[in-house]
């Protein structure tokens, strides 16, 4: 832990317009409070804190909506508590472009409500809410059902600004649709974990609002049946946008009866679905099923209270992965095209149950991410940032100093 | 006895061990066998010292040590169809060409992933492709020659970018050789692993952090329908209309791409795709999903056009006649090499609704500058792709046909636009990066550059501007007569 002074803070509260300053009770994150919270109005003041902090060798902890904190290693220092919801401006919207630009801080709620107004939306289901930032859902680059069935965060992204720790603020990207003009350093925010800076503007292609969507539930009589169900569906229409198998604990978060299940989405125009809902028909017989069954599994993925896992398998492999979740005591559900298996601990698991869970993924030629667990936990069994060398090379050039959520990705970074 | 030609010590000697790690067969050096690899597909050109042809992930990294030990630079190459210089050594040094490893490992249809060597032709995985009903999204219009790694290295996109994304949205994995001969995997088989994200970093790096010699790639399952619509029109600028009102609209078609009345005049007599020789513009549309929804997309898109004023619209259901609309569009460029001495192929790219007013100035400033110019380009992305015809021969030509380039870049970036869309900085853009990003942005993208090796290693005077000893010698006077006037 590091020890801040009085007057390390003071020095940053005297660079920011009035009013910056919040509560430090707001900001505590694992049972740690800061020294001081922040939420800059500007983003010129944004920077101003990352590099006074920075030349006093603090720890700045960015944070949106608060909904990843219990994602990755727990910190190695919490000086100061930086809100990035003071910068929550659209910056430009051209619905005929099918791009927007907005500030880091703004909730995708927020956004997807503008978007709406003329008809579109930005195909974005990061758990566990539409509560997250879209500095957030970059910087965790966390999936949703819709993975595998329409273009990820990491796709959609068009372009960036990012504050970095030593005050000067830089571009990677556009505006434009289309563009390989220079290096994408806007790709490798996308799930650093602030490791390269914060980010405090992006730029997304957005996507015309299905005009219809429905969601279609048929029950199996095992295991087996579900999987192999799913995978024959996969291909059964274009207009799928969600296809989950749900075991029989997953079933019952989603008031269904207590047995394997497949759950799907279908969104399009009004005849691609009308078609789409009658030609799965002929596979197997389905219900009509809530809408309101996404939100449930996406706010069970992203409940930040429990141990959640995510393994990434192959799509024939989600079954087995399904399987040793089971075996585990934890509730799974998979959503097959992006080959995610969820799973969720009512009671936290010991670290040799998720370390015999990634074995298990690594052996099916995937991984194991722990979305969130207590701080011991997570100290134990979160996972690498990658290769090591090339990334401590690169946090060495953006973030020399570990000024931004120092431990996050281990030790040394 | 005295050798024909004097060549220094040290290069004999990386010659020799490049022979010892590779094989003598897999290594070019004489003068003759060398200058095939002066270019590649735009003006430029630069001999390297010395070629080698790996086979293996390991010969690539043998040959990169090796290049490392004699402090000489390393330059990666495909198949040569490059559109920005990328593949020019420029400095001369090592020129790896990866053609060798073309070898398809894995076609895994159940779960839709490919890995593939760095040297497959894209077509030629579209083929092994076909009997599982899948296919690789990407699909530039070098398809049949170019190489995925090339496609890799540029971030390559197509016709079908519109809907599906360019290459780094399709690569899930990629296995590469590093600048101090070290051999890394990045990303993963399966989408979203854990950790950051170098795989998206390196995807469009243009070989200047690392080598690709292996890549995994996400197949997608083909479209149960498909329709190709034939719009037009009597000018670009009604044609450009047409593009914002379809996505206004609602509907994205997988493709839509522009031909003016210049190209059509070119093409059309040579293909006979049936493009009406009066027509101002046309617009090759493709819409795909279920029948149903293809039919009532198609629907929106035909009233579309005809709101904006199409006097025709044509559309193909079954693959041949779909194939008969495409084949002018595919065939456009080649056609241009055979009506005139030379082109110029831009890549400029601005927000769709900014394409009438753009294209509008990119007319004009070739009447200005006083070349023809023929356009077929991406329009659903607002990517521009204008051809500016010349005679190399005619005294300055080649300089004026530069000025205007830089000219037309400009009016893109102008716009709220970019300078490359889908072929690359390379060569032939560093000097307008100062264009698009501060010296703030620069500094980042060196501070990346930095962080996987030394700039002057791999790909040296490619995609930024500086660099040790870029400005001196060739690439000094190709960015003078690239930068000058393009201000003015």
């Amino acid at each position: 832990m590091t020890t801040t002074s009085p007057a390390d803070v003071e020095a940053i509260r005297t660079a920011l317009l009035p009013g910056s300053e919040r509560p430090v009770a707001d900001y505590v994150i694992d049972d740690t409070t800061p020294a001081a919270a922040f939420e800059p109005a500007t983003r010129e003041d944004l920077a101003t804190v990352l590099r006074l902090a920075s030349e006093q060798g603090l720890v700045v902890v960015p944070q949106g909506g608060r909904t990843a904190l219990a994602l990755g290693r727990p910190l190695e220092g919490y000086d100061i508590a930086l809100d990035i919801g003071g910068l929550r401006q659209t910056v430009e919207y051209v619905p005929d472009d099918l791009t927007v630009t907005v500030e880091a801080g703004r909730r995708l709620g927020a956004l997807q409500a503008e978007l709406r107004e003329q008809g579109q939306y930005l195909p974005i289901d990061t758990p566990p809410s539409d509560d997250v930032t879209i500095g957030g859902l970059l910087a965790t680059a966390r999936p949703g059902a819709w993975r595998g069935h329409v273009p990820a965060a990491r796709d959609l992204i068009l372009g960036i600004e990012a504050a970095l720790p030593g005050g000067e603020r830089i571009r990677s990207g556009g505006r434009v649709v289309k563009n390989v003009t220079g290096y994408d350093i806007h790709r490798l925010h996308t799930g650093a974990l602030g490791a390269f800076g914060v980010l405090v503007e992006a730029t997304f292609k957005v996507a015309p609002l299905p005009e219809a969507t429905r969601t279609l539930v048929a029950a199996a009589p095992n295991a087996d049946a579900a999987s192999a169900l799913a995978l024959r569906l996969w291909d059964a229409s274009p207009a799928l946008r969600a296809l989950a198998v749900l075991s029989p604990a997953a079933a019952t978060l989603l008031g269904l009866p207590e047995t394997p299940a497949v759950i799907l989405e279908l969104a399009g125009t009004q005849s691609t679905v009308e078609r789409s809902t009658s030609d799965l028909g002929a596979v197997v017989a389905f219900e009509e099923a809530p809408e309101v069954a996404w939100e449930t599994l996406r706010a069970a993925h992203g409940d930040a209270a429990r141990t959640v896992l995510r393994a990434g398998v192959p799509p024939t492999s989600t079954r087995a992965m399904l399987d040793e979740v089971e075996r585990a005591g934890a509730t799974g559900w998979a959503y097959v095209a992006a080959g995610a298996v969820l799973a969720t601990f009512a009671e936290t698991p010991e670290a040799a149950t998720v370390t015999g869970l990634r074995d298990t993924a690594e052996r099916l030629g995937g991984f194991v991410q722990v979305e969130s667990a207590p701080p011991s936990l997570r100290h134990d069994v979160s996972s690498p940032p990658g290769d090591a060398a090339l990334i401590e090379a690169l946090r060495d050039r953006f973030d020399p100093e570990r000024t931004i959520n120092r431990g996050r990705w281990g030790a040394v970074l | 006895m005295l050798p024909p030609k004097t060549v220094p010590t040290e290069l004999t000697t990386l010659i020799r061990d490049l022979q010892e790690a590779l094989g003598a067969e897999n290594v070019l050096h004489l003068p003759e066998d060398l200058a095939v690899y002066e270019y590649d597909a735009t003006i430029e050109r630069a001999r390297p010292d010395v070629v080698v042809f790996p086979a293996t992930s390991e010969d690539v990294a043998a040959a990169v040590r090796i290049a490392v030990q004699h402090d000489v630079p390393v330059v990666p190459r495909g198949s040569g169809t490059g559109l920005s210089g990328g593949a020019v050594p420029i400095l001369g040094g090592v020129l790896i060409v990866l053609t060798r490893m073309n070898r398809i490992l894995e076609i895994d249809a159940d779960n839709r992933v490919a890995v593939v060597q760095p040297g497959v032709i894209n077509l030629h995985l579209q083929g092994a492709l076909e009997p599982f009903g899948l296919l690789y999204a990407p699909d530039p219009s070098s398809q049949r020659v170019c190489t995925i790694g090339g496609n890799i290295a540029n971030n390559s996109g197509g016709p079908h970018t519109l809907a599906h994304g360019s290459t780094v949205n399709h690569v899930l994995a990629i296995e590469v050789v590093l600048p101090d001969g070290r051999v890394v995997r990045l990303g993963s088989r399966v989408p979203d692993a854990p950790g950051i994200d170098l795989r998206g970093l390196l995807v469009g790096s243009e070989g200047t952090l690392g080598i690709v010699t292996e890549a995994t790639l996400r197949l997608v399952r083909k479209s149960p329908a498909t329709r190709t619509l034939l719009a037009i029109f009597e000018s670009v600028a009604d044609a450009s209309e047409a593009v914002s009102t379809v996505i206004r609209r609602g509907v994205i078609p997988v493709a839509m791409e522009m031909l003016d009345q210049e190209i059509i005049r070119i093409v059309e007599p040579r293909i006979n795709a049936g493009y009406p020789l009066d027509a101002g513009a046309v617009l090759l549309i493709e819409v795909e999903g279920v029948a149903d929804g293809v039919a009532a997309d198609s629907a929106v898109v035909e009233q579309a056009c005809r709101d904006t004023g199409a006097r025709e619209v044509r559309s193909a259901d079954e693959a041949a006649e779909r194939e008969r609309l495409w084949e002018g569009r595919k065939a456009a460029i080649g056609a241009i090499g055979g009506a005139a001495p030379a082109f110029y192929l831009l890549d400029g790219v601005v927000p769709r609704t900014k394409l009438p007013q753009v294209m509008t100035r990119v007319q004009e400033l070739c009447r200005e500058y006083g070349f023809s110019c023929a356009n077929v380009f991406h329009a659903g992305d607002g990517n521009l792709h204008p051809n500016i015809m010349f005679d190399p021969t005619v005294p300055g030509a080649t300089e004026r046909v530069l000025e205007l380039g830089g000219a037309i870049m400009r009016a893109c970036v102008d716009a709220g636009g970019s300078i490359t869309g889908e072929h690359g900085i390379g060569l032939e853009k560093r000097s307008y990066m100062e264009w698009v990003f501060s010296e703030a942005d620069l500094e980042a993208m060196r501070a990346v550059r930095e962080a996987f090796g030394p700039s002057d290693r791999f790909n040296p005077c490619k995609m930024l501007p500086g660099g040790h000893g870029c400005a001196s010698g060739h690439a000094a006077e190709l960015d003078a007569h690239l930068a000058a006037g393009a201000y003015v």
